[in-house]
């Protein structure tokens, strides 16, 4: 095997930058390896990556000193466009990689900007590649995140690069296509190319990468075999990044001396000699009393018109009661209906049959604004909801509008607990996203409704924001607030939620305690659902419901003891 | 008010984003849009600008019944010919009341009906050939008769933001009213409530521009790994993408015929 990218002494800094992004950067990888980037936001992972697509330095005019080569190619030498034979890169932000409005010429575009009289069959070799070639002719809007991500994976396919960088693929999908493109990302590696990943999430590395290259503030920590990088907690926790669960939770107990488990089948070989005996264990279920109800709802249907003008049935007669202080999680696939459930909740959609009660009035007549006196819709996508220039302002809209007198020391508490108040001059839109996060959830915070309704609120984040999330959102159970929560991050609704909804293609198919729903291999398997690693791991144990990694740890010791 | 609520439902953004893709990319397959651009081209340069200088009542007439058809057969979407109607029938409408307060009578009138008519021929020309056009065909086209090839990228990306934009622009729009607060009294003929809204519709564009500047970036970044630069103007990357225009049979013939009928009915009169 060759050294088929090499980085000698790179430095780079960006223009208008005091302090380099990157420092003295070594390192060479070898043709066909997997190799995944780990680091804390701002560590330098995408600027490494630039620097081996050429776009630093042709593109961003910084200070640049080192040198880079890719198939023995000096970047400083050779063009962009000509490296992008060698070396694809896709982007954090694929949607806008997409240049074409429609799917087989956008995979075809670059074959065909090079000159290549073979560019339709390339296009459509590189759709097969990623098994999306029965979308050729759709529009790229209608396709799922998941499905553009496979686009535009298929757009740099098509030149046949030996090299291919996706930046945080897990990031903007849910877990269900994050595998997905995992296993077409392991079918390249398979067929010889490189791969490398930025990448967050240590349990897809832990199984799919073969090396990691650790960075911490713009330099390279370590540059290892995967097992050796995720065992050296010290270098990890200098990096910023988390171990998979189950080799933390491993460490935490280190009972015996055999290697860490890294992934949920070793864990299970690592555990399970530990239990002596097991017993049936069954889930005691204690449903709570509540009469006061928050949400109902009586054969509500909803339908939409499609771009081809097709009528798309949401709802059909759902019926659906919600309490008052109860914490809801919503789980269900892409299209199940939980975004149009909220939506039709805060009053920007009407149902178009049946009807919504909201602490028991009738919301037919109410526009949003009347709403949102009491209701608030937390978007999935933060970005929508920033509407002024800073975030202060952004925070105070709502009081604002509504003349509330103390406005000035409302939206102080709010920065200070949001831990905002040192951004809070900056535009928000130009915050990384656990920032960007955080402020969406102190503007819903500021409008103190009594029905919270959160749109995915941990999706696009990394692993250090997630947690900080999900602190916001156990303290904010209070006594009276219902909230409800739509998500695919499915450790967040054992952990949080008192009561599961599973919606399934507008229906709601399980309906009850998170315990409940483990069991239920016919709804877990519908809905498209993976379990977190220690639920997963619990069950395969035969063990109770681990909700979290402490009652984990607890309950195995109370099992060995 | 139920007139207006209906028309509100008809009228959403959703709506109006449906209708403008469909008339972009035309999910119907008519006989127009099969037909070359260079044909349209050709076709419009006839039809959309002659009409300036024809007087003649009864061509003008004849020519305005041809292009009712063509608008039937091209599938027009009805918000387009709404808007249309709507325009011509306020223009109309003007003139009769101005006519009026000035002492005029219809007959003084008619040579004003003459223009909207002039117009309202131009304008269907104009709704014919552009809703036969994809956006790539347009491109296409354009680039064959010798446009560069940025602006004609230009068009096809524009089209593949308009979505997009429309979408955010709505989300935008949406966050303004789940934060705001509608003024309590309606106004004489919910006049608050129009200004309310329109102040809003104005004011969501500003944050549009703040989200687009940042989406460009990557779109940037991506065209030069793609090769535009290269490949935009580069003759071979030329021949390969218009391989396939090619006249046809049809476009002789949809051509010399609407040709003929123009002649006929100038020769008639």
């Amino acid at each position: 095997m060759t050294h088929q990218l090499t980085m000698t002494d790179v430095t780079f800094t960006y223009p208008g930058q005091n302090s380099p992004q990157l420092k003295n950067v070594t390192l060479s990888i070898k043709e066909g390896t997997f190799v995944a980037i780990m680091g804390g936001n701002g560590s330098g992972k995408s600027t490494l990556c630039k620097c081996l697509n050429g776009l630093i330095p042709h593109y961003y005019v910084g200070d640049y000193a080192g040198k880079t080569t890719v198939n023995g190619h000096d970047t400083t030498k050779v063009s962009v466009s000509e490296l992008s034979k060698h070396v694809g890169y896709v982007y954090q932000d694929f949607e806008n990689q997409l240049v074409s409005p429609r799917v087989l010429d956008d995979a075809c575009f670059a074959p065909l900007h090079f000159g290549l009289s073979d560019f339709k069959r390339r296009g459509e070799r590189a759709l097969e590649l990623m098994a999306i070639s029965h979308l050729k002719d759709r529009y790229i809007w209608q396709l799922s995140g998941g499905q553009k991500h496979l686009l535009a994976l298929s757009g740099i396919l098509s030149l046949d690069p030996d090299i291919i960088i996706v930046d945080e693929p897990v990031s903007q999908l849910d877990p269900f296509h994050a595998e997905v493109i995992y296993k077409q990302l392991q079918a390249l590696h398979q067929q010889g190319k490189t791969v490398i990943v930025i990448e967050h999430h240590a349990s897809f590395v832990a199984r799919y990468a073969e090396e990691v290259i650790l960075m911490c503030e713009g330099e390279v920590l370590a540059h290892t075999p995967v097992r050796e990088a995720l065992e050296n907690d010290a270098l990890l926790s200098q990096a910023g990044v988390y171990p998979p669960e189950v080799t933390m939770m491993a460490r935490a107990m280190h009972w015996h001396d055999q290697p860490l488990p890294l992934t949920i089948d070793e864990a299970e070989s690592y555990f399970k000699p530990l239990l002596k005996q097991v017993e049936e264990n069954k889930v005691e279920i204690a449903p709570e009393e509540n009469n006061d109800v928050a949400v109902q709802l009586q054969g509500v249907s909803f339908h939409y018109q499609s771009l081809e003008k097709t009528t798309h049935q949401v709802f059909d007669q759902l019926d659906l009661t919600l309490y008052q202080g109860e914490r809801v999680a919503l789980i269900g696939n892409n299209g199940a209906g939980k975004s149009t459930l909220m939506k039709l909740l805060t009053g920007q959609m009407k149902p178009k049959a049946g009807q919504i009660e909201i602490f028991n009035e009738d919301i037919s007549q109410q526009s949003p604004e009347q709403l949102a006196e009491y209701v608030t819709y937390i978007h999935q996508n933060p970005e929508h909801m920033f509407i002024d220039d800073s975030v202060e302002k952004d925070i105070g809209y709502f009081l604002k509008m509504r003349h509330v007198k103390d406005l000035d020391q409302r939206v102080a508490r709010l920065l200070e607990r949001f831990d905002l108040t040192s951004l809070k001059s900056r535009d928000a839109r130009l915050l990384s996203g656990g920032q960007m996060r955080r402020t969406s959830l102190a503007i819903g915070e500021g409008m103190s409704p009594k029905l919270l309704l959160l749109d995915e609120p941990t999706a696009t984040l990394d692993m250090a924001a997630k947690q900080h999330v999900k602190r916001l959102m156990q303290s904010q159970t209070g006594e009276e607030k219902t909230i409800v929560m739509a998500t695919h991050d499915v450790s967040l609704v054992f952990d949080w939620a008192s009561r599961v909804i599973v919606l399934n293609n507008g229906q709601i198919i399980f309906d009850g305690l998170p315990e409940q729903l483990v069991g239920d291999y016919h709804v877990l398997n519908k809905a498209g659902i993976i379990l977190p690693e220690i639920v997963e791991l619990s069950r395969r144990l035969k063990l109770p419901l681990m909700k979290n990694q402490q009652m984990f740890i607890d309950c195995l010791q109370r099992e060995v003891m | 008010m139920d007139v207006v609520k209906t028309l509100t439902d008809k009228l959403s953004i959703e709506q109006v984003k449906i209708e403008l893709l469909n008339t972009a990319y035309g999910y119907h397959h008519t006989f127009l849009q099969r037909l070359d651009p260079r044909t349209l081209f050709l076709w419009y340069l006839v039809f959309g600008v002659v009409p300036f200088f024809i007087h003649s009542t009864p061509v003008l007439i004849g020519l305005a019944a041809f292009l009712v058809v063509l608008t039937i057969m091209a599938k027009v979407s009805p918000l387009i010919i709404f808007i249309l109607t709507l325009g011509l029938l306020t223009q109309g409408g003007s003139y009769l009341i101005v006519g009026l307060f000035f002492g005029g009578n219809v007959t003084a009138m008619l040579p004003l009906l003459k223009l909207t008519l002039k117009l309202s021929v131009i304008s269907m020309a104009s709704i014919v050939v552009f809703c036969s056009m994809s956006p790539e065909k347009l491109s296409d086209g354009l680039l064959k008769i010798g446009v560069p090839g940025q602006v004609s990228f230009s068009i096809g990306y524009a089209y593949r933001m308009l979505p997009t934009l429309v979408e955010e622009y709505h989300h935008i729009f949406l966050s303004y009213r789940l934060r705001g607060k509608k003024p309590a009294k309606k106004g004489l003929f919910y006049s608050r409530h129009l200004f309310y809204y329109i102040k809003l519709l104005i004011k969501s564009f500003y944050p549009l521009m703040l989200s687009v500047a940042k989406r460009s970036r990557t779109m940037v970044e991506a065209l030069e790994s793609k090769g535009s630069l290269y490949g935009f103007n580069h003759p071979k990357v030329k021949q390969l993408k218009l391989q396939h225009l090619t006249i046809k049979r049809r476009d002789v013939l949809f051509f010399s015929l609407s040709i003929s009928y123009f002649i006929a009915l100038i020769w008639l009169s």
